[in-house]
């Protein structure tokens, strides 16, 4: 007998007499369901819910025929049985029938049925999406730059936006009557105090904190009385990286700084070094990398040298070193100090840094 | 400094391409900016820093260059021929503030035939970037681009009885300069006087009464050697910056000063027919005398991590003009020469060396901290409430934290921190109060049609304090606008409310260990009346929330509501993060009561949910509104004047047992005496 045929019939006429012989009949129904829900081939050729109308539909369907056939016309005694298998039929009849959609896909569906018409939604409707939060770029790269130190065994240290003229000049050998004060333009609160135009006093308050041996970078903002234009900002952020240790050489400042730019900036960057004049370092030195862009062929981002200077750096002075509190006979260290702005613009190929401030919704959700 | 490589190849010769030839200075630490070409020549700009003055003329980057290619670095002499009388009869010179020059070199040429210069002198100034005058003020400024010394040159004719003072300028004194500037001297400048007035203000620039004009026939040269700290205060104070003052206020070479002065005299005598009196007027009354620095290789290897060979260091310092003699033990006893003023330590030999000798080719070794056992607790804070604000849809910005008082006037009385010298009156303070900032953030947002914003700003504000030092303090600043979620095919939209913010506070505070954190409500300055609101941890404010006030929106033309909170980022992550401790749930059932309440309009939730929690019953798990109805809301008749409705469900559950029907009840009874106790009516 088909099944079929057999759920035209009563339990009655089956022979089926206890709630044993009612749970071997949903069985062989459960067994048939599953054969003919793969059976891809004997659907693909018929309308799209030619199964569902087979098993489900209102009329003379197989769930149909045994609500009407086995469970209403079944004897006292084995109604519960039966009410209870045919609903876990039911259910899975249901389940069998959503997964088959989502198994067979639109190319079980005969030729000229759109999916639209198969399915009951438009499911080519954008999903209903919350729009995501994002931290800003700046951040982004400053996080990057602390991990890369963190993992070095460096700790973050913080300092005061608002200095004393002493922390940001006098302590880091920059004094009133030379010059090189004029490379950094300060605004000032008062006479003795400013916005620090670097991460540098960190160094000496670190050293006074800490003392020696001494790891730390030192993220935040800085500011500078320049004419905000598309490379310059009034407010911007430096971090600043200081070692301080016995036995550290010039070796360490180059070695590190070399796997710090790495890190940041892929496996394959090339560091060069080359003099420059802090008054707070001395050897002072700056950091290039192979320029990106050109590969090192010169261009015009590179100025035409192949290379991109990405930091300040040097061993400390052992002035600073001094004001700081540590001996400098004993303890030798380096420092550097990056500008994150100048990265992010590198790394995401911002052109003018003014957007990082303005706040614009178009330009952070792009990060 | 600009130079030119033909003008270079005078002084050393060099093989190298110009382009290898910028790669290796900037290797020495000349940093070439640009390279150019120019008529059979080539132009450099090179960065000099400010410690290098010996390095702001063709000879010293000729000296660079030479050792850096292992070149002769050509001698300079320059041929005076002279004929009497002696300068000295023409010209007395006096020191009248030694402390302020340390020499000063004269001498007088006459007959000159002041003219244009001729063209390849004109032509060198011109790639130099300077105005070619005349055939004297040109000598002195070519002299200046080739050997780094600034010179003057005075009609001598026009000072008073021939006779040169340099002495401090007498307060209020006048001087007009050579930039037609009448000005008024102070007691800190430094002048060259003649017997009746200020000539010049030294080592900054000229007078114009005594400048070359064309009618000159005698010509008096200064070369001399200023007190780099006074001309910079004298450049500054008349704020001026020249040539001059620019390599005086770095440190000059005090014996490149005669032999400048020579190099002049001769080319003048050469270009404009003079001829140059007997003698160079020369006062030096005490020669510097500076000590021998020791360097020891030890401390070569503690600093550059290597040994250089001793005949390199040697080789470099010699050929960078150093005097290298052996010590006594390891090492050398080494005398930096008149023109390296900066180099004072055994760090700065040391630095020398290693420049010369190339940076890349010093060793480098990667070798990481050793390793700490504390963690950075306040940055795993600051990135728990940073994930939290990204996961609700909050993007973060980071406006400038200067700002116009004026506008910082309207979020809070609390002063901020002016600037001495601000750029714009836009940016003319440090901002005492962060909704400034986010204010302008979503009102440059709103005016581009960008309205949905949910931003955050993690920042500081700062604060003037009485003859104190400003404070600063961190704090989290949240700013919203628009709807709760953007309206689309999906939903419709629906604006923002006060309760979206403060479930966003809420969530915000979750991760942290706050367990007497409360609600109130707040009134403040930038907020909106009845639409504020804060939460306190005991009696710390944490923070201040709501919307903002109508008239600061209309000020700033906000085109809709904006919803603000200030999170106190200093009181919040003083809080240690919540200890995530497993708590068994029960296994017993659960079972719900709802009591419909009619509640007086001046009873809050907020006070029935405190004295349903006051009653201490312990199995009450949970009490939540369900439905609150103000009389507008329903039908006419069914709430009494001033009264809403409350639907408050009650969730009781125990960890021992299955609560019989008589616990529920009599739990639920106790509640409703508490409620009716606060002024709640049990609806019939």
């Amino acid at each position: 007998m088909t099944l079929d045929e057999k759920i035209r019939k009563t339990l009655a006429e089956l022979g089926v007499r206890d709630a044993e012989g009612v749970h071997a009949l949903f069985d062989q129904v459960r067994a048939a369901m599953e054969i003919e829900g793969k059976d891809r081939s004997r659907w693909s050729s018929q309308r799209p819910d030619a199964l569902r109308v087979r098993w489900l539909g209102r009329r003379n369907s197989i769930l149909a025929c045994i609500d009407e056939n086995w469970l209403k016309a079944a004897p006292k005694e084995l109604r519960p049985a039966v009410g209870s298998e045919f609903n876990s039929l039911k259910g899975r009849a249901n389940a069998m029938l959503d997964l088959n959609l989502e198994r067979f896909g639109i190319d079980t569906l005969p030729p000229g049925v759109t999916p639209m018409q198969a399915f009951r939604h438009d499911l080519t409707l954008p999903g209903n999406r919350r729009p995501p939060g994002s931290i800003h770029p700046v951040t982004r790269v400053m996080r990057e730059i602390e991990d890369i130190f963190l993992q070095l065994g460096f700790h973050i240290e913080a300092g005061p936006e608002i200095e004393t003229v002493y922390y940001n000049f006098d302590g880091l050998n920059i004094p009133e009557t030379h010059p090189s004060r004029d490379d950094w333009d300060t605004l000032y609160v008062n006479e003795k105090t400013l916005l620090r135009t670097h991460t540098s006093p960190v160094q000496i308050r670190a050293m006074q904190k800490y003392n020696a041996p001494l790891y730390i970078i030192a993220p935040g903002k800085v500011y500078r009385h320049d004419n905000p234009d598309s490379s310059h900002a009034t407010m911007f952020h430096q971090v600043e990286g200081l070692a301080v240790d016995r036995d550290i050489t010039f070796a360490d400042l180059k070695g590190t700084l070399d796997f710090f730019a790495k890190k940041f900036f892929g496996e394959k960057v090339r560091t060069s070094f080359h003099p420059s004049f802090f008054p707070f370092t001395e050897p002072s030195g700056e950091v290039a990398i192979n320029c990106a862009i050109c590969d090192g062929q010169g261009c015009r981002v590179c100025k035409e040298s192949g290379w991109l200077e990405v930091m300040g750096c040097g061993m400390v002075h052992p002035e600073v070193l001094r004001h700081g509190g540590i001996d400098p006979g004993e303890f030798t260290g380096w420092a550097f100090g990056l500008g994150v702005e100048r990265y992010a613009m590198m790394k995401y190929g911002v052109n003018d840094i003014q957007l990082f401030y303005q706040s614009d919704l178009r330009f952070l959700e792009q990060f | 400094m600009r130079i030119s490589l033909n003008w270079l190849r005078e002084f050393v010769d060099v093989e190298a391409k110009p382009k290898q030839l910028k790669a290796d200075l900037t290797a020495m630490g000349l940093n070439v900016e640009s390279l150019a070409t120019a008529s059979g020549d080539w132009l450099m700009e090179v960065e000099v820093t400010t410690n290098r003055p010996d390095c702001l003329s063709h000879y010293g980057v000729a000296r660079e260059v030479a050792a850096f290619y292992r070149k002769p670095l050509k001698p300079l002499k320059f041929a005076v021929e002279e004929s009497p009388p002696r300068a000295s009869e023409r010209i007395s010179i006096e020191i009248a503030d030694p402390a302020l020059c340390a020499r000063y070199c004269g001498r007088v040429v006459e007959n000159v035939h002041v003219a244009p210069s001729p063209d390849w002198l004109a032509h060198r100034l011109d790639a130099m970037g300077q105005r070619p005058i005349n055939n004297i003020a040109d000598v002195t400024n070519y002299a200046l681009m080739e050997l780094g010394h600034p010179l003057h040159a005075f009609d001598l004719d026009r000072i008073r009885e021939h006779r040169i003072i340099v002495r401090r300028a007498r307060p209020g004194e006048p001087l007009r300069t050579l930039d037609g500037a009448d000005r008024r001297l102070t007691a800190n400048d430094l002048v060259i006087a003649d017997a009746a007035r200020p000539v010049a203000l030294a080592g900054v620039m000229g007078g114009e009464d005594t400048e070359i004009s064309l009618s000159t026939r005698a010509v008096l040269l200064e070369s001399a050697w200023f007190d780099p700290a006074s001309i910079r205060r004298a450049a500054k104070s008349q704020g001026l910056h020249t040539e001059a003052s620019h390599r005086f206020e770095r440190g000059a070479d005090i014996e490149m000063a005669p032999v400048a002065l020579d190099r002049a005299a001769a080319l003048i005598a050469e270009l404009a027919g003079g001829k140059i009196l007997s003698g160079r007027v020369d006062l030096y009354p005490a020669p510097p005398k500076r000590d021998a620095i020791l360097l020891r290789p030890a401390e070569i290897s503690r600093l550059l991590g290597t040994k250089l060979a001793a005949e390199e260091v040697e080789r470099i310092l010699g050929a960078l003009g150093f005097t290298v003699n052996r010590a006594n033990g390891a090492g050398w006893r080494v005398e930096p020469p008149s023109f390296r003023l900066d180099v004072t330590r055994e760090v700065d030999l040391i630095e020398e060396v290693a420049r010369q000798f190339g940076y890349d080719r010093l060793p480098a070794r990667v070798r990481p901290a050793p390793p700490r056992i504390e963690g950075d607790l306040d940055r795993e804070k600051v990135l728990e409430v940073t994930d939290v604000l990204t996961g609700l849809g909050y993007r973060e910005i980071i406006p400038s934290s200067m700002v116009d008082p004026a506008d910082n006037a309207l979020f809070t009385d609390r002063p901020p921190v002016p600037l001495a010298n601000p750029l714009s009156q836009d940016a003319s303070a440090l901002r005492s109060s962060a909704l400034v900032s986010m204010v302008r953030a979503l009102e440059f947002n709103l005016d581009r049609g960008l309205s949905d914003l949910r931003f955050f700003e993690l920042g500081k504000t700062y604060q003037a304090v009485a003859s104190e030092h400003p404070q600063e303090r961190r704090v989290l600043t949240l700013g919203l606008a628009g709807h709760r979620r953007p309206a689309s095919v999906h939903d419709a939209g629906r604006e923002l409310d006060f309760f979206d913010l403060k479930a966003d506070i809420e969530r915000l505070f979750e991760p942290f260990d706050l367990p007497g954190l409360r609600f109130d409500l707040g009134s403040r300055l930038a907020y909106e009346p009845g639409l504020s609101g804060q939460y306190l941890n005991g009696s710390e404010g944490l923070a201040v929330f709501g919307r903002l006030k109508s008239e600061i929106k209309r000020h700033y033309k906000l085109r809709s509501d904006a919803w603000l909170a200030e999170i106190d980022l200093e009181r919040l992550l003083a809080v240690a993060l919540r200890p995530r401790v497993f708590r068994p749930y029960p296994k017993f059932p659960a079972v719900q009561r709802d009591f419909s309440l009619v509640v007086p309009a001046s009873l809050s939730y907020g006070q029935l949910a405190e004295a349903i929690e006051k009653l201490g019953v312990e199995e009450i798990r949970c009490v939540e509104p369900v439905e609150r109805k103000t009389a507008a809301e329903l039908p006419a008749g069914i709430l009494p004047e001033g009264h809403v409705s409350l639907l408050l469900r009650v969730t009781f559950q125990s960890m021992a047992r299955t609560l019989t029907g008589e616990e529920v009840e009599d739990a639920a009874g106790r509640i409703c005496r508490a409620l009716e106790l606060q002024g709640a009516r049990l609806r019939s």
